[in-house]
């Protein structure tokens, strides 16, 4: 018997999972010597940010804060790829919800309520509206949607310093650069922990439901997965298209509007966290699975959340930047090794 | 020195890093890889040239350094998308993550500190003298020339005008055929993405050596994506990216001015016209002359691994 390594069309699920698990983990060790090579001690690091994110309560509910954008992003990007494109914009995108959703609360007033019902809808839009010359590009001239989408990050991240440090800058206060507070909050549920943690999850699953078990969503996967197919089944590409384009920078707009009303309270720069950035990691790791995203999401959150500890121990949150690519390669480069196998075969039968 | 003169000038600055990172992708998209690292590649190529140029007094050094950061890197994103064959959007991105982080983390000692050397304008006796365009284009320093007179020619020639270079187009075309003819495509993308990451870096050194004489955090600020665009502006030819530089360089220049006589416009606004002009310049073009797509198109092979037995 002797054994040659051949490659399968598609890696089998198990294999594909135990690759990104093996993928982020040499990423840590790869972090981990390089630490131990410039001086530090990454053990005792390790065990500082274990002991700080799930030793105390206080850095539960920072954890729990964080997942709930990066469920968010994760979805935005997740649902983009199940009709095989990338949205690169989702930075962009939440900084457009945001930015909605402040508008709403600076222009309009009413019961609490209906604030935030009234600034999900338009954190949702400005989601939408920031998506939507990349989607029309790409429906009706075939424009590639990675690079639209990414060029808009850059102008709604300018976008919302000018307002925030211009028109809309608090003056009552002399808050620097940041609008005034927002008047309607989120209400919690654990301390700090807002309603937008099971809100979310409760539109991984709907999501879940949406792709997975609806006609609709069976032909957004067919488009996704053969476009040259597609319309000889009968299927509207450019309306799927632009149907998903429209989900997805919706989505990762509330993810803008939930941050706000949740979390930050105040429009300002660098409200995201690269949140959205982030959100193409955690829909990677996951495989865009709608529901292993929430595992995915809370893994970003520890990774985030250490970045976090690990500054006030002298170090920058850029690492965590750094760290998080490193995952994304080897993911990328476990992905295909997954897809080897070995197999068995007898010489003389050949 | 009249107005028009002094826009030229910084045009040609303010556009140089994106053609000499929009070169380095013509080569590594002609052979098929698309890199989106460059944004990454260029912040550390801006770092490493700050911190060379701070320890050994040379410009000349601080860009030779960041182009072999960059082939270094190149070469560790072309074993993962060449010869492993890893998705190239996510070894991209995951390189810009990788890039933009490290330089960011290694690069706080030299935040805010300028360069100590940089560039100095080498004039070029009588072409100088020229009304207009001649301080803007001969009173400039090495690397303008390099990045506008010198690079596009050669690499026009070396793809459109010698044997290698048809292989190296065959290669990105259609792998499969080429490799049948006996061309290696492995080797060949290999080395073309490997050599257009060192140019990617070399931008970023072209950035902090000339246009923007200090490293920040934030410095690079998405002219990495801009270049990737501009090469499908410039429909994958050397000499066409230059120029769609130098175009957008023309409208960094023109904010600058705008900011300077005090327009009635927020420096905020203004910054964003290169982002939001690029995003014109790559949808518009497709729109109104359709049948110009053919010829525009990208190269048939790019994105895709290859596969022999899957030919």
């Amino acid at each position: 018997m002797s054994y040659r390594i051949q490659r399968r069309p598609s890696a089998p699920a198990s294999t594909a999972i135990m690759a990104r698990i093996g993928a982020a983990a040499s990423a840590l060790v790869i972090a981990g010597s390089i630490l131990r090579w410039s001086g530090a001690d990454p053990l005792a690091l390790g065990r500082h940010v274990l002991a700080q994110s799930f030793g105390s309560r206080f850095g539960l509910e920072d954890l729990g804060l964080m997942v709930s954008p990066l469920l968010l992003t994760g979805l935005a990007v997740a649902v983009m790829q199940r009709i095989a494109l990338w949205n690169i914009g989702v930075e962009g995108q939440f900084y457009g919800g945001a930015f909605g959703a402040t508008a709403a609360s600076l222009y309009l007033s009413g019961p609490a309520w209906a604030m935030l019902g009234a600034m999900a809808v338009a954190g949702c839009l400005g989601g939408m509206i920031w998506i939507l010359v990349p989607t029309l590009a790409r429906a009706y001239a075939d424009v590639s949607e990675l690079i639209t989408t990414l060029l808009l990050n850059f102008v709604a991240i300018l976008l919302v310093y000018y307002v925030s440090t211009g028109p809309w800058l608090d003056r009552a206060t002399h808050q620097l650069a940041s609008t005034p507070r927002i008047a309607a909050r989120v209400p919690s549920i654990w301390g700090t922990v807002h309603w937008g943690l099971p809100i979310a999850m409760a539109l991984a699953v709907m999501l879940a439901v949406l792709f997975g078990y609806t006609p609709w969503g069976y032909e957004v996967r067919i488009s996704g997965a053969n476009p040259e197919a597609a319309p000889y089944a009968g299927i509207p590409m450019r309306r799927r298209i632009i149907a998903v384009m429209l989900l997805s920078g919706g989505i990762a707009g509330f993810a803008g509007a939930l941050e706000l009303a949740g979390t930050v309270h105040r429009l300002q720069g660098g409200i995201s966290n690269n949140y959205g950035y982030l959100g193409i990691m955690v829909a990677v790791l996951a495989r865009n699975s709608f529901l292993g995203i929430i595992l995915s999401a809370t893994f970003m959150a520890v990774i985030l959340n250490s970045g976090i500890v690990l500054q006030t121990q002298g170090l920058n949150a850029n690492a965590v930047l750094a760290v998080t690519g490193l995952i994304l390669i080897l993911t990328a480069i476990g992905d295909e090794a997954a897809h080897y196998t070995f197999i068995a075969f007898d010489q003389r039968a050949a | 020195m009249d107005i028009l003169t002094g826009i030229l000038t910084t045009a040609f600055l303010a556009g140089g890093d994106l053609a000499l990172a929009a070169l380095g992708e013509v080569l590594a998209e002609r052979a098929g890889v698309v890199n989106l690292g460059v944004e990454g590649l260029m912040s550390l190529g801006a770092l490493t040239a700050v911190a060379t140029a701070t320890a050994r007094a040379s410009p000349a050094l601080g860009f030779l350094a960041a182009l072999g950061v960059g082939l270094a890197f190149g070469i560790v994103f072309a074993i993962a998308t060449v010869t492993i064959r890893a998705n190239q959007v996510l070894c991209g991105l995951g390189l810009t993550l990788v890039g933009t982080g490290l330089a960011a983390t290694l690069g706080r000692t030299y935040a805010g500190r300028p360069s100590p050397v940089t560039f100095t304008p080498v004039r070029i006796p009588g072409l100088a003298d020229l009304p207009v365009i001649g301080p803007a284009l001969f009173n400039q320093n090495v690397l303008v020339y390099l990045v506008f007179l010198v690079l596009p020619v050669a690499l026009h020639i070396l793809l459109f005008r010698t044997r290698h270079g048809l292989n190296v187009r065959a290669v990105g075309e259609n792998p499969g055929a080429a490799d049948a003819s006996g061309i290696s495509v492995a080797r060949i993308r290999f080395w073309y993405v490997a050599a257009g990451a060192a140019l990617a870096a070399g931008a970023g050194a072209f950035l902090t050596l000339t246009f923007v004489p200090s490293w920040s955090e934030g410095v690079v600020a998405g002219r990495g994506w801009i270049a990737v665009s501009l090469v499908i502006f410039a429909g994958y030819r050397p000499i066409n990216a230059a120029l769609a530089a130098l175009l957008f360089g023309f409208i960094t220049a023109l904010g600058f001015v705008g900011q300077a006589r005090g327009w009635p416009v927020s420096p905020a606004l203004l910054s964003m016209l290169p982002y939001l002009g690029t995003l014109g310049f790559i949808i518009v073009p497709v729109l109104a002359w359709r049948r110009m797509r053919r010829f525009a198109a990208a190269p048939a092979g790019l994105g895709r691994p290859y596969f022999r037995d899957l030919r």
